[in-house]
């Protein structure tokens, strides 16, 4: 027989009977919905650590103040003070390796002022390092000066959030805002940078001189991280040893002592967060591939009893000349067929709730190719399995035995 | 090559039951049936009958014996084989028409075709029920149409792969005295036009339309004979329309 006939056959048998075909077909959708809701955001998530991990720069590297394995904050609210402004500045003059470094302090959840209205803001202290450390700069008006800082200047360059809030539409550069009680002056506007993949706002800051918020506004002599950029992307791990072998010795820690700062490169992050995420979608995947397992037994338990039911039709096929293969076929087109249209109904159901899910939670998802690839692939795969062992006992039938029935 | 168009010679078809007794539903029977003939098997049920009409249409196998098909032997084919012969050489007809439900008749006659490697088969089906005189139930499915109408796609399917022999068994046994007569004409005809035709039946009334019946009791042949005055159905269905006008009017 035809491969186009055979085919042809199997579609019109599953629509004489509809009810039967959506049970069976129900399970199928359910998984492959469920997989490819899964996968996509698990492909989402792991775009998302891509993209912050080159944003961030995979020539950089960071250092923050306080032990990595003690989690949670030490006990006087405040990370490890061990950390000093002279600790960066040996990095940058004594590892070769190291271009820049961008010392910062932070003071959150300060309250900002301009005439009546206030905000709520996180006050970053920086250098002027910081612009091309982070690629960030001022859009409008200027950054931090060399001179800002050792004049420990009482300028600022605020965020576009911050600008609108206490602006409006009007001019905030050469005006003055209140930092708890000292004045600043704004000097300039940064770039905006949008919302942090942790869906922290980057543009609700204020930027002011490092040594003014140590001295003026915080009254401490520690700094809260760095962030060094490399001459080349090359020899990241030789590099990260050798940062903590000259803070080791700077901060005095005997061998045994854990470190009191932690070094995080962004190979670092993306195998940790890929990790965590790969644990997580294993897992999820478990489930998926269960519900699709669950979905093939009831393909295969409602194919057999179609077969059983179908003894008559079976026989009357063979009577006139349908061939084992021809029977095996049909029934095998008929499962695989009622699979692979639920498997694409699950594509589709899973795209639009992935999509859904990213609205909804903000989480963010990725449909590709290698998805619908990965669908199809299974769901004709539980159509094969489950039609096997039905299309078999069809197939066997004899003409008169079935005939009789 | 003899005009031969069925050859069988001691077919034995034994049942093993149950406590090691063996039944033989057709033993040592020997025919030959000519090209265009119309041969009635007559017998009562479990004479054995039908398991001789499925070995000569080949959907069983004999336990002993050879049978030859238009000059070819059958009984060594394996089922792949049968199932070729069977699509190409035989045409079927059953008691209860055995229509795909939910199917129409057009593509319930193409059924045999689907099977064959020919590729007009709408064409062919169509053909076959215009020949039945059904042209304008084509797109009806089986529950649409009378017992009579069933039984004529019926005929069509095993028309439509033009096969060498048309088996049927007990065709009448569902149908009213009008469409029996119906059927019977249409076989009349086919076998004026050179079918050859067996058809299986328990009713004497029906075997005398045939023009040689065999009488089968136990598996046995018990007795072979021409017909010398076969019924002819077609007049018949005017005198039985006349009879129920008749017994309307009174």
């Amino acid at each position: 027989m035809k491969q186009s006939r055979a085919l042809k056959v199997a579609f019109k048998g599953l629509g004489k009977n509809k009810l039967r075909t959506f049970l069976m077909m129900i399970g199928i959708v359910i998984g492959i919905t469920a997989l490819t809701l899964i996968v996509s955001a698990g492909m989402g998530a792991q775009n998302r650590i891509m993209e912050r991990v080159k944003k961030f720069g995979l020539d950089s590297m960071m250092v923050f103040a306080g032990g990595g394995r003690e989690m949670g904050q030490p006990t006087s609210g405040l990370p490890a003070p061990s950390l000093k402004l002279e600790d960066a500045v040996a990095l940058k003059r004594e590892i070769r390796a190291v271009a820049d470094v961008a010392p910062f302090n932070r003071k959150g959840q300060a309250e900002v002022k301009f005439q009546e209205k206030s905000v709520t803001t996180s006050v970053f202290g920086v250098t002027p390092s910081w612009a091309p450390v982070w690629d960030w700069d001022a859009a409008e008006g200027d950054f931090i000066s060399e001179e800002d800082l050792t004049s420990l200047a009482r300028i600022c360059i605020i965020g576009p959030t911050v600008q609108k809030e206490l602006f409006g539409t009007a001019e905030a550069i050469g005006e003055t805002i209140r930092i708890g009680n000292v004045q600043f002056e704004i000097k300039g506007i940064m770039q905006a940078k949008g919302t942090s993949p942790g869906g922290g706002d980057m543009d609700n800051r204020i930027y002011i001189p490092l040594s003014t918020l140590l001295r003026r506004v915080m009254n401490v002599d520690h700094i809260s991280g760095v962030k060094i950029r490399f001459k080349t992307a090359k020899d990241m791990s030789k590099t990260a040893a050798d940062i903590k072998a000259l803070l080791r010795e700077r901060h005095q820690l005997a061998s045994g002592v854990p470190d009191d700062f932690t070094v995080t490169t962004p190979t670092e992050v993306t195998n940790m967060a890929k990790k965590v995420a790969g644990t997580f979608n294993i897992f999820l995947a478990l489930i998926a591939a269960i519900s699709l397992i669950t979905g093939g037994v009831v393909v295969a338990n409602i194919m057999l009893i179609s077969v059983n039911e179908r003894r008559k039709e079976i026989g009357l096929r063979k009577a006139v000349g349908a061939k084992r293969k021809d029977i095996m076929l049909q029934f095998l087109y008929e499962a695989t067929a009622v699979t692979l249209t639920g498997g694409v109904i699950g594509i589709v159901l899973g795209a639009i709730g992935a999509k859904i899910l990213e609205t909804v939670t903000q989480m963010p998802t990725a449909i590709s190719w290698e998805i619908v690839a990965l669908g199809i692939v299974f769901s004709s795969l539980v159509g094969v399995v489950a039609g096997l062992q039905p299309a078999k006992r069809a197939a066997s039938l004899q003409p008169i035995e079935a005939m009789r029935a | 090559m003899n005009g031969n168009v069925i050859q069988a010679a001691n077919v034995t078809k034994v049942y093993n039951k149950g406590g090691g007794g063996e039944v033989y539903a057709v033993h040592d029977v020997s025919l030959e049936i000519g090209k265009s003939e119309y041969v009635a098997i007559m017998g009562a049920s479990g004479s054995g009958k039908s398991t001789l009409m499925n070995i000569l249409g080949c959907l069983d196998k004999p336990t002993s014996g050879s049978l030859k098909l238009d000059g070819v032997e059958v009984s060594t084919l394996n089922d792949e084989e049968l199932a070729t012969i069977r699509n190409r050489k035989i045409g079927f007809v059953f008691q209860s028409f055995n229509l795909l439900a939910r199917t129409n008749a057009l593509e319930n006659v193409e059924l045999p075709l689907i099977y064959s490697d020919r590729s007009d088969i709408t064409r062919l089906a169509r053909e076959a029920l215009v020949s039945v005189g059904l042209a304008d139930r084509l797109h009806h499915n089986p529950g649409e149409l009378s017992g009579g109408q069933q039984q004529r796609v019926a005929i069509a399917r095993a028309l439509v792969t033009d096969p060498e022999i048309i088996f049927a068994d007990e065709p009448t046994g569902n149908l009213d005295s009008k469409s029996s007569l119906e059927i019977m004409t249409l076989f009349q005809q086919l076998n004026e036009k050179g079918r050859t035709i067996v058809l299986v039946t328990h009713e004497a009334d029906i075997a005398a339309y045939a023009h040689r019946i065999i009488k089968i009791a136990d598996g046995k042949i018990i007795s072979d004979e021409r017909n010398p005055e076969p019924r002819v159905a077609e007049p018949e269905i005017n005198t039985l329309v006349a009879q129920e006008a008749a017994h309307e009017t009174k």
